[in-house]
């Protein structure tokens, strides 16, 4: 019985995924539109500092699934990516006065050459103990900022990071904030979208699926699984360069192991290898603690029930195993395939 | 260059005090099948292993294309012109049947980073181009309706046909198949047959390990048979099917 009623349940959110594959351009331009229509409609700086909470951590979470999901590396650390970029662009924008453009290029170049110097002697190691070494190194990069007082002012932290601003207009308002991370967020998904329909982005789903077999096929495995590595913590380095200029103020209690947890909770909760499955998963994580402020003592227990719900619900994550690309391609085959028939 | 493609010498391989293959050495011709043969854990897959890079030889060298390639990594032989399937199916299951071989065209194909990121018309072209050949391998290979399908939802016998596809794609000299026919009916079988001889006609070199032995016997030119890790015979099939140690080392599985 239980089996028949999953049976039906999958049924119906296949021909759900469908519809969604089919009408992928319509839905991606209104989620636009309702993105950017957003802060002028609710301006409440409340819920615009959710909102940006939303596409930063989209950012992170599709950056992560960059890894994670599309090559099968799962990292612990994630959040020390995030903590070089933010320290990165904190450090060059206080001491040097440096404009947040080339803050945030440097915060992705640096934590891309983080994650290149971290792969290197490690990206040959499988599996689980790799995610070991990366947990590893998100506390190793936590206790450098605490300790590495000259650098990074250790715990006191640094404040006092200029605001962003362009050509000598300061985005003072929250809403000018928003926009800046949501045309990052265009920016991540742009990328990640290209590379994963290219044969780059075959040779990382190729690994993922059987590195034997992808080594076979004529993939350098371990030079591909560098280059994933460097453009995932690259991005999680811009997400961090944003996060110094909007908080205005950054310590190491906000790049902490929690914080990679949460990261990696928002990919796994949104979907493996699904780009719209980590928006949704970063939205829905930033927004559930803010929409159980009602419950207050509650928060933490209600928080992980509703997690494990989904988990026990759909194990694979709300898009996991549903990808969009080929539910179109073979939708529209058999369309073309259907109307040759017809004409004979 | 000379009439031999692929040349093993003295090939040793040991897992600790199990030598699974010893001493072995052959001599392959361009545009030559090859058959090997040999009870269950003969050695044969091992010897594949050592040949495609997965092992480094314990000793002994291999020369393909009179280039020394022991001790090379599996994707950098597979650039010079080998390649191979895998005897239990080890297809990309997330991918599609189109997608799985477009993956074969990895090393044909030159669009870097920048180029994906930007959609250059390098990127363009090399993407249609790898697409269209892809195509064509699957047309070959009777494979193109399902080519929006994933990999895994494919009948065995396809998976397997996908495996042979995939290769092909890599744009390889040599091919090798491990237990084609494995789990396939006698039509299937027939098939297979039909379509490694019509690969042979394209000019590509085929060794192919294999147990059914009508396979065998009809589309192979020479055969080499390794019992415990050691080759006991070599020949061609009429010779083979004579040869006493041969047919002592199958005694009771049932051939001849
Ligand atoms: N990686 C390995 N480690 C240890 N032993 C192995 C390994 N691979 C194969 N063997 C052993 O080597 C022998 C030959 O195996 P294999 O080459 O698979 O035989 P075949 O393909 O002829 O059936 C077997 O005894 C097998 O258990
Ligand atoms: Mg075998």
């Amino acid at each position: 019985m239980a089996n028949l009623n999953s049976k039906n349940k999958n049924e119906l959110f296949s021909k759900i995924m469908e519809i969604c594959a089919r009408n992928s351009l319509i839905i991606t331009i209104i989620s636009l539109l309702f993105a950017i229509s957003f802060p002028i409609v609710f301006s409440s700086q409340y819920l615009i500092n959710i909102a940006i909470n939303c596409l930063m951590y989209s950012v992170l979470a599709i950056s992560l699934n960059l890894i994670t999901g599309f090559m099968g590396i799962t990292s612990l650390g994630h959040a020390g990516f995030m903590g070089v970029g933010a320290y990165t662009a904190a450090i060059l924008s206080t001491r040097y006065g440096v404009n947040f453009i080339f803050t945030s290029i440097a915060a992705t170049i640096v934590a891309s050459l983080f994650g290149i110097l971290l792969g290197l002697p490690t990206l040959r190691i499988k599996g689980r103990y790799l995610a070991i070494v990366t947990l590893g190194f998100g506390e190793i990069m936590r206790i450098i900022e605490l300790n590495w007082v000259s650098l990074t002012r250790g715990p006191m932290g640094i404040s006092g990071i200029p605001r962003m601003s362009l050509f000598g207009v300061a985005f003072s308002k929250p809403i000018h904030k928003y926009y800046v991370i949501l045309v990052l967020l265009i920016i991540t998904v742009y990328i990640v979208r290209s590379l994963m329909n290219s044969r780059i982005g075959r040779a990382f789903s190729s690994i993922r699926d059987d590195e034997i077999a992808a080594d076979a096929m004529g993939i350098n495995v371990f030079k591909y699984k560098i280059i994933g590595f460097a453009i995932s913590s690259g991005l999680a380095g811009l997400a961090g360069a944003y996060y110094a200029h909007y908080m205005g103020f950054i310590d190491p209690n906000a790049f902490t192991f929690d914080e990679s947890i949460l990261i990696l909770s928002m990919t796994i909760m949104g979907g493996m290898a699904s780009i719209p499955g980590s928006i949704i998963g970063a939205s829905f994580l930033s927004i559930l603690p803010e929409a159980l402020r009602a419950v207050a003592d509650y928060r933490q227990i209600v928080y992980g029930l509703l997690l494990a719900v989904i988990m026990v619900f759909k194990p694979s994550g709300l898009l996991g195993g549903y990808n969009l690309k080929h539910i179109k391609q073979r939708f529209n085959f058999e369309q073309s395939t259907k109307g040759v028939d017809n004409h004979v | 260059m000379s009439d031999t493609i692929l040349r093993v010498e003295n090939v040793t391989q040991r897992f600790g005090g199990l030598t699974a293959v010893n001493g072995v050495s052959m001599e392959i011709k361009k545009g030559e099948i090859v058959g090997i043969i040999g009870p269950n854990g003969a050695g044969k897959t091992t010897f594949f292993n050592d040949i495609t890079g997965v092992y480094t030889p314990t000793e002994g060298k291999i020369y393909f294309k009179d280039k020394d390639i022991t001790g090379m990594k599996p994707f950098e032989i597979t650039k010079l012109g080998m390649a191979r399937t895998f005897q239990n199916i080890r297809l990309f299951y997330r991918m599609t049947v189109l997608e799985n071989v477009m993956v074969g065209m990895h090393s044909r194909t030159k669009s870097n980073l920048i180029d994906s990121v930007l959609k250059t018309s390098k990127y363009n072209n090399a993407e249609i181009e790898a697409k269209k050949r892809a195509l064509e391998v699957l047309e070959l290979t009777g494979l193109a309706d399902y080519r929006y399908n994933y990999a895994t939802s494919l009948p065995y016998g396809l998976q397997r046909r996908l495996e042979i596809a995939r290769a092909m794609a890599t744009n390889p000299d040599v091919l090798l198949f491990d237990e084609p026919a494995a789990g396939m009916n006698e039509e299937e079988t027939s098939d297979l047959m039909k379509f490694i001889r019509d690969l042979k006609g394209y000019g590509y070199t085929i060794i192919l390990i294999e147990h059914d032995m009508r396979l065998v016997m009809n589309i192979c030119e020479r055969i080499y048979v390794l019992d415990h890790g050691s080759l006991i015979a070599e020949g061609i099939p009429s010779e083979i099917k004579s040869n006493p140690r041969v047919i002592e080392a199958y005694l009771g599985k049932g051939v001849q």
